[in-house]
């Protein structure tokens, strides 16, 4: 019997969700905003955030270009109770979900970390 | 934005699904391909084109899935060069509506997808005037078929 298949990115979602506050990650494909793997705790609405993050990701990396600022780097949304991070490489998205008492810095350093695993 | 609609009921949770989904085509038809509801056609007979393809197309995957599955294939998503079609069946207190979207790189697939769970939800939801009852395919399909497409482009 064969073992089970792993996902190129399970390792990355895995090490990205164990940081402190992170709630989940996702690797999105940007043009669709459809989850490609993922590792969510319990509760967290994937594939809407999923569809969401891709499409504000990528009108943000459309206004960067069109305003002559050259590739979009690292996306982050504060909002009331939590955040969303993302970046992205040939058209997939790294999207992280974290509670507002999580540390931005490691997150930020984790997913470009974890960006590498996108090819 | 232009939604026209057989039955009242069905225009708000179309007019949110176009608004939020940012698609350019949408039609709301029974499964037989009598037209409910449209968003972006200008020509009836390209509604009526429209509604009996998207009827085919729905009958034959869902008879693919029950033979294949032992049950009836859901939504369907066809990606072309530039535009992408996207049907999925929904329910209603009426009874079961297909939905027919068409869309461009505006939006995505997973949007797509997302209000159209959206859109579902508040069909099931709506508590229409109870209809005539009538068969899924009366005697009189063309006549109510080209009553339904003046009604949708103001010719009733």
């Amino acid at each position: 019997m064969s073992a089970p298949t792993r996902s190129p990115f399970a390792d990355a979602l895995a090490a990205l969700t164990r940081q402190r506050g992170v709630l989940g990650s996702m690797v999105v494909s940007e043009s669709d905003g459809i989850v490609v793997d993922s590792n969510l705790q319990i509760g967290l609405h994937g594939s809407a955030v999923a569809a969401l993050a891709a499409s504000l990701y990528r009108k943000a990396r459309l206004a960067a270009e069109a305003a002559g600022f050259g590739a979009c780097g690292f996306f982050q949304l504060e909002a009331e109770r939590g955040r969303v991070c993302a970046v992205g490489r040939n058209d997939l998205v790294l999207v992280a979900v974290a509670e507002p008492r999580a540390n931005l810095g490691l997150i930020r350093v984790e997913m470009l970390k974890a960006v590498e695993t996108l090819g | 934005m232009t939604i026209a609609v057989v039955e009242g009921w069905l225009e708000e949770p179309l007019r949110r699904f176009v608004e939020d989904a940012r698609v350019q085509v949408a039609l709301l038809l029974h499964p037989s391909g009598q037209v409910l509801g449209q968003h972006g056609f200008t020509r009836a007979v390209d509604v009526m084109s429209a509604c009996a393809l998207a009827a085919a197309i729905h009958a034959s995957s869902a008879e693919l899935g029950r033979q294949l599955d032992g049950r009836p294939f859901g939504v369907i998503h066809h990606a072309g060069r530039t535009r992408q079609v996207f049907l999925a069946p929904a329910t209603t207190p009426r009874g079961p509506l297909v939905c027919l979207a068409v869309f461009d790189d505006a939006t995505s697939l997973g949007l797509v997808q997302l209000y159209f769970t959206e859109l579902r939800a508040r069909l099931a939801a709506v508590r229409p005037a109870p209809a005539p009852a009538a068969a899924a395919l009366p005697a009189n399909f063309e006549l109510e078929l080209n009553r339904n497409l003046a009604v949708l482009f103001g010719r009733a």
